[in-house]
C-alpha cells in the first residue's frame, strides 16, 4: 500500500516535472512511445521514466557543473531524447567535446615518451 | 649487462609507441569509392560563420541550420551547444540543438559517398575531425561544401576559413580518426540521401519523445511513402496525432495497423487513449482487455494496467 502511495507520488513528480520542463506537446498518461519499437537501448528507456527522471536531474547538475548557465539547462535538455539522456548520464567529462583544445598534457607524454626511448630519461620506471 | 636489460625494457616502450599513434596507421578508403569519378560538386551558396575561439561546434551547427532554412542565430547556437568547462561541444548536444529547431538531425553513413549524396541534395554534411592523434587529440568540428573527385580534395567550412581545401586523404584521415562521425540537418518530410530505416526511425522517434509531435507526424508521413504501410511508422504517426490531441486520427491509424498486426500491444495501449481521447470509455476498455489476454510481457502488464487504470479514473470522473 505504501510502496503504491509512493510510487503514485513519483509519477505525480514526474509528470509536474515534464510539464514544468515547458515540453511543445505532452503525450498522454500511458501512451507507449514510438521509441519502444525502435531499437533494444530505446526500448530500454522508454519504460523506465523515473530512470529517465533521474538521468534528466544528473545531465541538468553535470551541464550545471561544466559552466552551462543554469536558466539555459532546461531547454538544452528539452531537446535530447530518453537514450541520450541516459548516454550523458555521469559520463560527460567522458565524451568527445569537439573544439579544438589540444591537449598540452598529452604533448608532453609524448615528448617525455620519445625521450625515453631515445635513452635521455628514464621516468617509465614501471614499464 | 645492465645495458642489454636497458634495451630490453625500452623495446618494450616502442609498441606502446605504436598503440598511441595507430590511429593514423590504417589506411582510409579512398575516394574511389565515390559514385562517380572525376566529378565534382560544391555548394557554394553554404553560409559561413567564422568561429570563435573554442566554438567550432556552434559555428559549424549554425552553418547546417542555415543551410536547412532554420533561422538560428550563431548566438543562440551557442547558448545550445557549448559547453564551457568542457571547452568544446558534444555530438549529442548538437543532435538536441537541432531538434530544438524544429528540424530532424541524422547521422549519416561514415563513408565518402554518403557526403557526396547528401550534397547531390544540397546538403552540407557537419563531420567531427580529429585534426591530431589519437594521444593528442584535437577534435574540430567542420561542414564538407563540396568534393572535387578529380583533383581529390574536400571543400569545407572550418573554423576562421570560410572555404578551406583539404586532399582527400587527409580529410578521410582526420574523420578516420572522428569515428567518421557526420550529421545532416532535415527539414522535417525531407529523407536522407539514402536512408537507413533504423536509424531515421530512431531520429523521428527522438523527435516525439522531445516534444515534437507535429515535425514527427511530417516526417513519419514521408516514411511511410519511402516504406509504405511499415508497422513502426504507421505507429509512429498514430502517437503522434495522439500526442497532437488528433485522436479520431490516430484511431484510424492504429485500427489500420491494428489489421495487418493484430497482436500489436503497444498499438492497442495506444488506440485505447485515442478512444478515451474522443470520450469511448467502454471502446476503449474493450482494447484494453483485448490487450492485456494477449500480452506476454511482465514490463507492459504494468503499462496496461496504468492505461486501464487512467481510462477508468476519467470515465468516473466525466471525461
Amino acid at each position: 500500500m505504501g510502496l503504491q502511495r509512493a510510487r503514485g507520488a513519483l509519477a505525480r513528480l514526474v509528470s509536474v516535472s515534464i510539464i514544468c520542463m515547458g515540453f511543445a506537446q505532452v503525450a498522454p498518461a500511458g501512451m507507449i512511445g514510438t521509441a519502444h519499437l525502435v531499437n533494444e537501448e530505446s526500448r530500454a528507456a522508454s519504460l523506465s521514466r523515473i530512470e529517465v527522471l533521474l538521468a534528466r536531474q544528473d545531465v541538468s547538475r553535470q551541464l550545471e557543473a561544466f559552466g552551462v548557465d543554469p536558466a539555459l539547462v532546461a531547454e538544452r535538455l528539452n531537446g535530447l531524447s530518453h537514450a541520450e539522456l541516459m548516454q550523458l548520464e555521469g559520463q560527460i567529462e567522458s565524451q568527445v567535446a569537439g573544439g579544438d583544445v589540444v591537449a598540452i598534457v598529452g604533448v608532453v607524454f609524448i615528448v617525455l615518451l620519445i625521450l625515453e626511448l631515445v635513452g635521455v630519461t628514464d621516468i617509465f620506471k614501471s614499464f | 649487462m645492465s645495458g642489454a636489460i636497458r634495451v630490453h625494457r625500452k623495446s618494450r616502450l616502442l609498441p606502446a609507441l605504436f598503440v598511441l599513434l595507430a590511429g593514423c596507421a590504417s589506411i582510409p578508403p579512398s575516394v574511389s569509392e565515390l559514385p562517380v569519378r572525376g566529378g565534382s560538386i560544391e555548394l557554394a551558396d553554404t553560409p559561413f560563420y567564422p568561429q570563435e575561439r573554442y566554438q567550432c561546434g556552434p559555428a559549424a551547427l549554425t552553418t547546417v541550420l542555415a543551410q536547412s532554412g532554420a533561422t538560428a542565430s550563431l548566438d543562440d547556437v551557442v547558448d545550445k551547444v557549448y559547453l564551457p568547462g568542457r571547452q568544446g561541444s558534444l555530438q549529442v548536444e548538437l543532435l538536441a540543438a537541432t531538434r530544438t529547431e524544429g528540424r530532424l538531425p541524422y547521422v549519416i553513413d561514415g563513408r565518402l559517398a554518403a557526403i557526396w549524396r547528401e550534397l547531390e541534395m544540397r546538403r552540407p554534411v557537419l563531420v567531427l575531425q580529429n585534426l591530431g592523434v589519437a594521444a593528442i587529440p584535437r577534435w574540430h568540428y567542420a561542414v564538407v561544401v563540396g568534393i572535387d573527385a578529380g583533383r581529390g580534395e574536400v571543400a569545407l567550412r572550418s573554423g576562421t576559413d570560410q572555404r578551406r581545401v583539404t586532399p582527400v586523404n587527409t580529410f578521410l584521415r582526420t574523420w578516420q580518426r572522428g569515428d567518421y562521425w557526420g550529421m545532416v540537418v532535415l527539414p522535417p518530410g525531407e529523407l536522407p540521401a539514402d536512408p537507413d530505416r533504423s536509424r531515421y526511425f530512431e531520429a523521428i522517434a527522438a523527435l516525439e519523445q522531445t516534444g515534437r509531435a507535429e515535425e514527427a507526424a511530417i516526417a513519419w508521413q514521408a516514411a511511410l511513402e519511402h516504406w509504405p504501410n511499415d508497422s513502426v511508422a504507421l505507429f509512429g504517426l498514430g502517437n503522434a496525432r495522439l500526442v497532437l490531441g488528433d485522436y479520431r486520427a490516430a484511431e484510424d491509424v492504429y485500427r489500420e495497423l491494428l489489421d495487418v498486426e493484430p497482436g500489436m500491444v503497444v498499438a492497442r495501449n495506444n488506440l485505447a487513449l485515442a478512444l478515451a481521447g474522443q470520450g469511448k470509455f467502454a471502446a476503449a476498455l474493450r482494447q484494453i482487455g483485448i490487450a492485456l489476454s494477449e500480452n506476454r510481457d511482465a514490463a507492459l502488464e504494468r503499462e496496461l494496467r496504468d492505461t486501464e487504470a487512467s481510462i477508468r479514473r476519467r470515465e468516473a470522473g466525466g471525461g
